[in-house]
């Protein structure tokens, strides 16, 4: 896929940067994107948007800091003022900076990357699309009370991203990014609600690919089962709060990789850049290479190459290409996510995932796919292998404490394991945990059978906060001795 | 762009596309952003965010609804968004209901002073200037510093072809400070901040040494058993839990799903006689920092949320007042990046009481915990209860006989918010804005409160005992 960028003007603030005496090194950004967003809610249409937002930003390294400005005039006059306008924050900030920024040196990346489609979702007729969430929403409210509300969505994104640097980079990259999902809910008469999504919560599953995988979603063969499941569990009992083994559906894994894995592995986070947001991380560098993050079945890997995962790219937003790196290996942590600059700051090689959310943001450490590599056998195996404990599925909250070890989860339904079957029914499941005990008390992995890849496209980081597409492939898997309750009752 | 050359443009757009029935949103915010961290200061930027939302209502009755936007601030691009819409909106759906985008004869309010020129004017160098004396208390103080010197200024237009065209322009202020034991790998930590459209009123000075303070206060921390404590929350925790509240509880659609507290309780008390919530965009003060009319160009009104306990008011923007029959609030927010629809509040101010300082509420606790700040609360684990879930963060010490004893590691609650507020039983005179946090809306103006028996169900861990 071809796209125009203003090159004249991209290159003008490219030489606007070299010229400067006191540059170490830059890059010019050109972001073009369009958005599609359809929420369907109770029967009518909630919103239908398009958008098309097109920059560019400027990120310079000066004689000791960064500098970094952006724009939406892409006139020559609009890029060349944007990297004068980064060249001025940079020198301000070098006045007063205590250290000088090492930045490595890296080799020119160019070439081009776009996302394998079938079916480009801005081809598909409006109506179809709408139609794909108003059947569902319809289905699920017709099964009446004591369902109460139900809604579906559907959110596309083509971003066209061109990359120029000093150091002789030009990348251009073009990415097709979409979600869909519903969820329904229940109230009874007493005012209790109870919800139930399909495939995930947060605007369903998310994905870099076409129209293709709504046609397999199959949103219509799952209201019948959403629906029932959101009726009986206002009916069902609590989930009894105890010590006991947890199985957990595979998109609950990849949450849980995210938050206890993808995160405390962000390399700015461990340094402590990200403070003014969400905090640090226990993953500090005297750890790295020995420190027993899981059991000896955990393996978590990064890479930007699965197919179809929203953290897949050619090159990352400093020109590293894409790649696959181990962070923990056989439950031993082995590395971080990280960018040009904090690598080097331990004396590494980066591992390639400095992404911006548009134009008007600088690039930060990103998941990309952050993935808990499979085991063996299928979920009905892990099932019929434990004696007693609790199958959770579908996440309804998620608490993280600063340093990313102490969490608290709570689903929207489960099931209890007794005798290896799975019985009955529980409501407002929560468990809890600390990171490394967790991972280390993981004892069953289902096999690549069972593994999924999910995408987050609203993974919060930054300051100003930045939304980003990451993704984590996972499979069901079971956890020894994790404290369980209901969100009322724990504690 | 001011807000009245952006209400220029959007009036010669909407003339130009031609099209019957057109709401023009329109927002430019330019941010300079000082993000500093490690004690150095090294993330610094200048943000241009312009934004366009354009709404049209199609179809032979004009209600059939769809959105575009585009980020460019000419005719061409305003008009070719409008087209966008049009061209969509006869594939959508009618809303029933719909009563047209706002008219020019609906009421307009008072205008609240929301301008500083000092914040409007400030650069790069003169950020960098105020950072740097920060950056040099803390390091001298041995410590590490972190945080983020923001100023903003944001300028907003919505016209609409029923003859509505109201701007604003309005600036913001926020600095947020952090000393820290260690730059990232957790250990004490004290905060300060503070928001202001003014950046001259900022008390940099201040509120750095508030931060080290709390730090040297918070080494050593040690363990407490979870349970149930006596808790005084400063003004930043308040606000995290009365943001989310007003999240799960306050916004229309919530009610409407039927997971808010507040269905079919108006009239009802849902928490202690002590406890007053108003949405108050419109408060003149030094916090305020809301614009006076939302993305619709409604005019914002002050809305009781809870009064002395008892539920009264809902959030609504115009599509969700006409299903309830009721007009809307002003609550419709303003295009944020993630989505372009949305209800919520945007200045909540909770009443205050008669404790003179945060001092005088500990002195009122045998045995309890002092909590600085709140981190990662999430208030989706039972939203129809407000039971929320999160951690103490930057300072979190224990109250032994009416005076801090000792710092304690970070602590988990879950807990009810509004039956933890019907045990409240202190409130500060002074309140503090606390700038929202999910979006660039306002700030929510709340006291320290004195919460009886709120629940902790655990104890973090530290790094050394993982």
């Amino acid at each position: 896929m071809t796209f125009a960028s203003p090159d004249a003007s991209l290159r003008a603030a490219l030489a606007e940067l070299a010229r400067a005496p006191d540059v170490r090194y830059g890059e010019v950004h050109f972001v073009d994107e369009t958005t599609e967003r359809f929420v369907f809610r109770d029967g009518r249409a909630e919103e239908v948007t398009r958008g098309v937002h097109t920059g560019a930003s400027v990120r310079v390294l000066g004689s000791k800091t960064w500098g970094f400005a952006c724009t939406a005039d892409l006139t020559l006059a609009g890029l060349v003022g944007a990297a004068r306008e980064a060249l001025a924050v940079a020198r301000a900030s070098s006045r007063v900076a205590r250290t000088t920024v090492v930045f490595p040196p890296a080799e020119a990346a160019v070439g081009t990357y776009e996302t394998p489609v079938v079916v480009d979702p801005f081809t598909v007729p409006l109506a179809d699309k709408l139609a794909t969430l108003e059947a569902p929403v319809r289905a699920l409210l017709a099964t009446g009370k004591p369902i109460q509300s139900a809604e579906a969505s559907m959110e596309w994104t083509r971003l066209h991203k061109r990359m120029l640097s000093t150091e002789g980079s030009d990348t251009s990259q073009s990415f097709t990014y979409g979600s869909c999902g519903m969820q329904v809910t229940a109230v009874d008469d007493a005012g209790h609600a109870q919800s139930r999504s399909y495939p995930v919560w947060v605007g369903g599953n998310a994905f870099q690919a076409g129209y293709e995988r709504i046609l397999a979603l199959d949103l219509m063969g799952h209201t019948a089962r959403i629906a029932d499941e959101a009726k009986a569990l206002l009916r069902a009992p609590p989930c009894p709060a105890r010590v006991t083994d947890v199985i957990l559906e595979s998109s609950q894994v990849a949450l849980q990789v995210h938050e206890s894995c993808g995160h405390p592995t962000e390399l700015d986070r461990v340094l402590g850049s990200e403070i003014s947001l969400a905090g640090g991380s226990f993953l500090q560098p005297h750890l790295l290479g020995t420190f027993r993050y899981g059991s000896p079945l955990v393996h978590l890997v990064a890479d930007s190459v699965t197919p179809s995962g929203l953290g897949t790219f050619g090159w990352d937003d400093e020109g590293t290409p894409a790649g696959k790196h181990a962070l923990v290996r056989e439950g031993v942590f082995v590395d971080y996510l990280s960018s040009r600059e904090t690598a080097a700051a331990l004396g590494r090689a980066s591992t390639g995932t400095m992404r911006a959310e548009g134009y008007n943001r600088t690039p930060l450490i990103r998941m990309t796919n952050v993935s808990l590599e499979p085991g063996t056998g299928t979920l009905d195996d892990l099932i019929a292998d434990t004696k007693d404990g609790v199958y959770f599925e579908c996440d309804r909250s998620w608490s993280i404490d600063d340093l990313r070890l102490d969490f608290q989860f709570s689903c929207e339904i489960a099931w209890e394991i007794k005798g290896g079957k799975r019985t009955r029914l529980l409501r407002d499941p929560l468990y809890t945990g600390v990171t490394p005990r967790f991972w280390g008390s993981c004892n069953a992995i289902a096999g690549p059978s069972e593994w999924k890849l999910w995408g987050v496209n609203s993974c919060g980081k930054g300051d100003p906060m930045q939304l980003m597409q990451v993704a984590h492939g996972a499979s069901p898997a079971r956890f020894r001795g994790v404290t369980v309750g209901a969100t009322g009752g724990v504690g | 762009m001011t807000g009245d050359e952006l209400l220029s443009l959007a009036r010669d757009a909407m003339a130009a596309a031609g099209e019957a029935e057109v709401e023009v949103t329109m927002k430019s915010t330019k941010r300079g952003f000082a993000r500093f961290a490690m004690g150095d200061l090294g993330q610094h930027m200048e943000l241009s965010e312009p934004q366009v939302l354009v709404r049209v209502a199609g179809g032979a009755r004009r209600t059939r609804v769809a959105a575009a936007s585009t980020n460019h601030l000419d005719t061409v691009s305003i008009v070719g968004a409008i087209h966008s819409a049009a061209k969509a909106s006869v594939e959508v759906p009618e809303t029933e209901g719909f009563g047209g985008f706002t008219r020019g004869d609906e009421p307009e309010g008072e205008r609240p002073t929301r301008y500083a020129d000092s914040t409007a004017r400030m650069d790069a160098e003169a950020r960098a200037d105020r950072v740097a004396p920060v950056l040099d208390g803390i390091a001298k103080a041995g410590l590490v510093g972190a945080g983020a010197l923001e100023t903003r200024l944001t300028s907003l237009a919505v016209a609409t072809t029923r003859g509505r065209a109201v701007s604003h322009d309005g600036t913001t202020a926020q600095l947020k400070v952090w000393a820290l034991e260690t730059p990232g790998a957790g250990g004490a930590a004290g905060f300060g901040g503070q928001t202001h459209r003014d950046v001259t009123a900022l008390d940099v000075g201040a509120e750095t040494e508030r931060a080290i303070r709390l730090c040297r206060l918070g080494k050593g921390p040690t363990s407490l058993a979870e349970g149930r404590y006596d808790v005084v929350m400063e003004p930043a925790a308040v606000a995290e839990l009365v943001e989310w509240l007003a999240s799960i509880a306050f916004g229309a659609p919530a009610v409407e799903q039927g997971t808010s507290v507040m269905r079919g309780r108006i009239g009802e008390c849902v928490t202690g006689d002590a406890i007053t919530m108003t949405e108050d965009p419109l408060d003149d003060g030094p916090a305020g920092l809301a614009a006076p009319f939302d993305r619709e160009g409604v005019w914002r009104r002050k809305v009781p949320l809870i009064e002395r306990g008892v539920a009264r008011g809902i959030l609504y923007d115009r599509a969700a007042a006409a299903r309830a029959g009721a007009t809307s609030t002003g609550s419709a927010l303003l295009p944020d990046g993630v989505s372009e629809v949305g209800v919520g509040a945007s200045a909540i101010t909770m009443d205050g009481g008669a404790a003179g300082s945060v001092d005088d509420l500990i002195a009122g606790v045998t045995r309890g915990l002092y909590v600085c700040r709140l981190h990662y609360v999430n208030g989706f684990l039972d939203p129809r209860h407000t039971v929320m879930t999160g951690l103490t963060r930057d300072g979190c010490f224990l109250i032994e006989n009416g005076k801090l004893s000792r710092p304690v590691g970070n602590m988990r609650f879950t807990d009810s918010f509004l039956d933890g507020l019907a045990r409240v039983d202190g409130m500060t005179r002074e309140r503090r804005a606390v700038p929202t946090a999910w979006s660039d809306a306002g700030a929510h103006v709340v006291p320290a409160i004195r919460m009886r028996g709120f629940r902790f169900t655990g104890a973090s861990q530290s790094a050394v005992s993982a």
